[in-house]
């Protein structure tokens, strides 16, 4: 019996093999497998079959059954993945209306340093860029005969009226119009009658501020410290030095080892107390501390770019490799 | 300032070679680079404005002694004595010079070499061999910090006169200038000439010559606003000026004088001297000066406690010499010292001797303030403009004198009084020259298609007020997409700026206009949200990049973002559950006609049931060119919350809306 059914299997796997449609394939079913079909009416042998035949015949012709319908099946699903080979779209070819754009690193910089302090609790605040004296200089303890005032190369618009050479001129409004404790961050445009490879007439700058009771150099340390690894990613080896600006007291740089060379990248201090008195904050209740640093600077040092001047020149080839960063 | 290693050590015998720009580092004292040379280590140590004590070995060396407790070495000096006044040849005034020292040495052999070490020293620190009476003179002022001047007495007539110069005075200057002075100027005169701007630079008439055989050294203190001044006016920065505008220790001159004394008789012959000197009744302030601190305020700035004897002994080696009781240190201010006024002045000692590096860190972190968020806003404006394929662009403020012409009369520009060249002398009135610029920057590089955009202020001056407006500028031409196959490619429109620019700001329509002169006035427009205006767009007129040989329309924008509304207030309203039905109304209208005139006057209407009214499309016929008619089909849905609107309800509806924009304006509907 058994030779018989494998002559009908093997005389389906050959039909079946010649199947070129769905349509033929499915006309093989129907005369093997249909109703009538060569295979159905094998089963009327079982009822003719002896009590103790059935059972083995039974399982005979299920398998019989079992394998022409995996032949079936089989050639059915590989019908179907050649009808959609047929169809088959490249997709490796460009998706319509591509929009890639970039912000400028200043700004990622910007973003990034922002979103950093935030987490400490700076809010941010942004003040105006053409300045009077009082706000750029006076109030931070520079008055026009300190010979600091030669570290600012200042562009004045008319006699009092000048373009900020620090965002410090912010925090003076600031303190002038809130009460402790204030704890901000300026970021923004500043300006300097500067211009070579490694100075801009316009930059940019961000400056902390943190007034409170009880404010001391070991928090303006701490902050800056971690604010250092996270911006970098990484513990990086810093070093505190001290320094001098007219609008601190004591006043520090903050250098980095970067590349096994000691870089100065931020200036800071506490909060001088005629700065403090300047703006109508008690310095016997309150201290604070303040920095600043070049976000170009730590533009260039994040992606290693050497000349000031490509963050001005806007060039596209320059500007799309920022793709990516917010 | 540069100096030589050797000669410092030999004032702190303690340092050492390896460690030294590490130790004047830590004391503020940067040491920016360390260059060994001739068997001398050349330190470069770049000193803050502050620290005027520092410049010269023996300041450092003083400050040195922190760490290294050793006494200082007095230098030797060879003694004067003064001359009766009745004698005196000096007139001195004392606002410029509160202690005026005057050295005439008679019959000096001035033909001799420079000791040769000497020239060594005086090349480290960059300073050049000139002849043997100055260049005594700069070494000891590279020495002790003194800047000292050397007169040919022979050229003098008459008394010296330390006063303010006259009117139309003038100098020859030794570094070839010939200044015109004014009357706040300090000067050096004899009865005929100017021999010399005080404290900043002398006359080449009465300079030290190889000839000169009788000379007259000055050794003073000049008040360091009026050189500073004065320097700063006639724009002259000399060494001398460099250390007088900071201030020179009133208290030198005598001994400095007596130190070039000492070397000028050490290595020359002369016959015979006169010392005269004038000084004040009142020496500078600071000298005087008294400060008193609290044990207590200097944990509290520095937030660590240091040992009080710590503290006494600090202040001991940098000679303040303290006074201590139970709480508090008071100690006098040394006459070097012009940048300690406060207790703070004197934490800043402590603290830089005790080390900032050794000062411990304290985390702050504190409960962030509830803050209206305008900033983030911003940030998510332009960081949708970026998904839209916008590169964000930073220019220049600053702009080239008489550029803006086109946007801004003069009266609203603001002008830089000290350009540092004509390209950067004017504040922009708008950011369309910036745009233009950088657009014409990359089209020479061959990149066309461009979608820039900028976030900045622009700068006005109104009725004498200056105002500052914050911008989110931008510029597209080109290819929409530079990727996209032939195809699909297509050449940016003002329609797609306006998609874009709706696509990121809530709600906003736009006017047509014509009053900006530097875009076409065939396609520019006034962009409002809730009937205030936020910017404006258009195309670029052409011949403002005519220069550019290859051509594709820009377009350009300027949206006010503090205009704009931010917060958007969703209030959830009920969904109909009854069908939406679309009608479409095709009508024949005048190209002057607009659109949105259509869709005004139906959304005027108010009718509960119009859910929305769009331009769906547009058709304009051209056969017929007499006719500037176009045709415009609008799409409109309409719903109702209560019940399923049907065919005969929508029809009325239609026949409303239809009636009412023919009663208004001039146009045909069509079936």
């Amino acid at each position: 019996m058994s030779q018989h059914y494998n002559s009908l299997i093997s005389e389906l796997r050959k039909t079946v093999d010649d199947c070129e449609s769905q349509h033929d394939l499915m006309n093989v079913k129907s005369k093997y497998l249909g109703k009538k079909g060569l295979i159905t009416i094998e089963f009327e042998s079982l009822r003719a079959a002896q009590d103790d035949e059935k059972k083995e015949l039974g399982r005979l012709l299920n398998d019989l059954k079992n394998t022409a319908l995996e032949i079936i099946n089989e050639k059915q699903n590989s019908l179907i993945n050649n009808l959609s080979l047929d169809n088959k779209i490249d997709v490796t070819l460009p998706g319509k209306n591509i929009s890639i754009g970039s912000r400028h690193p200043v700004s990622i910089v910007i973003n990034e340093i922002t979103e950093i302090l935030s987490h400490y609790g700076f809010t941010q605040e942004t003040g105006l860029e053409i300045e009077d004296e009082f706000h750029n200089f006076e109030a931070l303890n520079i008055p026009s005969t300190h010979p600091a005032r030669d570290m600012h190369d200042t562009f004045y618009v008319d006699n009092n009226k000048l373009l900020r050479t620090h965002t410090s001129s912010v925090q003076i409004r600031s303190m002038k119009n809130s009460k402790p404790p204030i704890k901000i961050m300026t970021p923004g445009k500043v300006y300097r009658c500067d211009s070579d490879p490694t100075h801009s007439p316009m930059f940019h700058q961000i400056e902390g501020l943190h007034i409170d009771s009880n404010i001391n150099f070991c928090h303006l340390k701490g902050v800056l410290k971690d604010f250092i690894d996270e911006f970098f990613g990484r513990k990086t080896e810093i070093r505190f030095r001290p320094s001098y600006f007219p609008f601190t007291e004591p006043s520090a740089e903050l250098d980095i080892k970067f590349n096994g060379r000691w870089l100065e990248v931020l200036g800071c201090g506490m909060v001088h107390p005629n700065v403090l008195r300047n703006v109508g904050i008690n310095s016997k209740n309150y201290s604070g501390y303040a920095f600043g640093l070049g976000i170009e600077r730590f533009a260039m040092l994040k992606f290693g770019i050497k000349d000031l001047r490509m963050f001005y020149e806007n060039d596209l080839s320059f500007l799309a490799q920022f793709e990516g960063l917010k | 300032m540069k100096v030589s290693y050797n000669w410092i050590k030999e004032f702190v015998p303690g340092i050492k070679k390896n460690n030294i720009s590490d130790q004047l580092t830590s004391l503020g004292l940067e040491v920016s680079s360390a260059i060994y040379k001739n068997n001398d280590l050349i330190l470069d140590i770049d000193l803050t404005p502050n620290r005027a004590d520092c410049l010269s070995v023996i300041g450092i060396s003083k400050d040195l002694r922190s760490i290294h407790k050793t006494m200082i070495k007095e230098p030797l000096y060879k003694k004067l004595h003064g001359v009766s006044s009745k004698k005196s040849i000096l007139k001195v005034d004392k606002k410029i010079s509160s202690n005026y020292n005057l050295l005439t040495i008679s019959n000096i052999n001035n033909k001799i070499s420079t000791p040769k070490f000497i020239i060594n020293r005086l090349s480290a620190s960059q300073i050049k061999h000139v002849n043997f009476i100055v260049d005594i003179l700069n070494y000891v002022m590279l020495e002790n910090g003194q800047p000292m001047h050397a007169f040919d007495k022979d050229k003098f007539n008459g008394k010296v006169n330390v006063r303010f110069a006259k009117k139309n005075e003038k100098i020859n200057a030794l570094d070839s200038n010939l200044y015109n002075l004014e009357n706040d100027m300090p000067v050096i005169a004899d009865d005929c000439n100017v021999h010399a701007i005080a404290g900043i630079i002398g006359s080449t008439y009465s300079s030290i010559t190889k000839s000169t055989k009788n000379l007259m050294i000055e050794s003073a203190f000049f008040d360091p606003n009026i050189v500073r001044r004065t320097a700063k006016t006639l724009r002259i920065q000399t060494d001398a000026s460099h250390r007088f505008e900071r201030g020179v220790d009133p208290t030198l001159g005598k001994y400095a004088i007596m130190r070039v004394f000492y070397l000028l008789a050490k290595y020359s012959t002369y016959d015979n001297y006169c010392y005269d000197v004038r000084t004040a009744n009142n020496l500078p302030v600071h000298i005087q000066k008294k400060i008193k601190i609290e044990f207590n305020h200097i944990k509290d700035l520095l937030g660590v406690n240091l040992d009080n004897k710590f503290i006494v002994r600090t202040l001991t080696l940098l000679n303040f010499k303290p006074s201590v009781t139970k709480n508090s240190i008071t100690v006098r201010v040394p006459s070097n010292r012009f940048d300690i006024n406060i207790p703070e002045d004197l934490i800043e000692e402590i603290a830089r001797v005790y080390g900032y590096d050794n000062i411990t860190s304290t985390p702050d972190i504190t409960q962030k303030k509830i803050s209206n968020n305008t900033a983030n806003q911003l940030n998510n404006y332009l960081n949708i403009f970026v998904t839209r394929g916008y590169n964000e662009v930073i220019s220049f403020s600053l702009l080239p004198r008489n550029i803006q012409k086109f946007s801004s009369s003069d009266k609203n520009i603001i002008s830089i009084q000290n350009p540092i060249s004509e390209d950067k002398s004017e504040l922009r009135t708008s950011m369309i020259y910036s745009m233009i610029d950088t657009y014409k920057y990359n089209a020479t590089r061959q990149q066309f298609n461009i979608k820039i955009f900028e976030s900045g202020k622009i700068y006005k001056s109104q009725k004498k007020k200056i105002i500052e407006t914050n911008i989110i500028s931008g510029l597209l031409s080109g290819l929409n997409s530079g990727f996209n196959l032939k195809a699909d490619q297509n050449l940016i429109d003002f329609f797609d700026m306006k998609g874009d620019l709706m696509s990121i700001f809530h709600n906003i329509t736009f006017k047509p206009s014509n009053s900006l002169d530097y875009l076409e006035k065939s396609s520019q427009a006034m962009i409002y949200q809730n009937k205030k205006l936020v910017g404006h767009c258009g195309e670029v007129k052409k011949s403002l990049y005519s220069d550019i040989s290859r051509k594709y329309p820009l377009y350009f924008f300027e949206i006010l973002p503090d205009n704009l509304h931010h917060t958007v207030d969703v209030k959830y309203n009920e969904i109909s559950i009854f069908p939406k039905v679309k009608r479409d109304l095709t009508i024949l209208l005048d190209d002057k006609i607009s659109g949105q005139d259509i869709i005004d006057k139906v959304e005027r209407m108010s009718l509960k049931q119009l859910k929305n009214i769009r331009i769906s499309d547009i058709f304009y016929n051209e056969k017929d060119f007499r006719t500037n008619e176009k045709s415009m089909t609008f799409e409109l849905i309409f719903q109702d919350k209560k019940s399923t609107l049907t065919d005969k309800k929508v029809n009325n509806l239609m026949i409303l809306i239809t009636q009412e924009v023919q009663k208004h304006l001039e146009v045909k509907i069509r079936s």
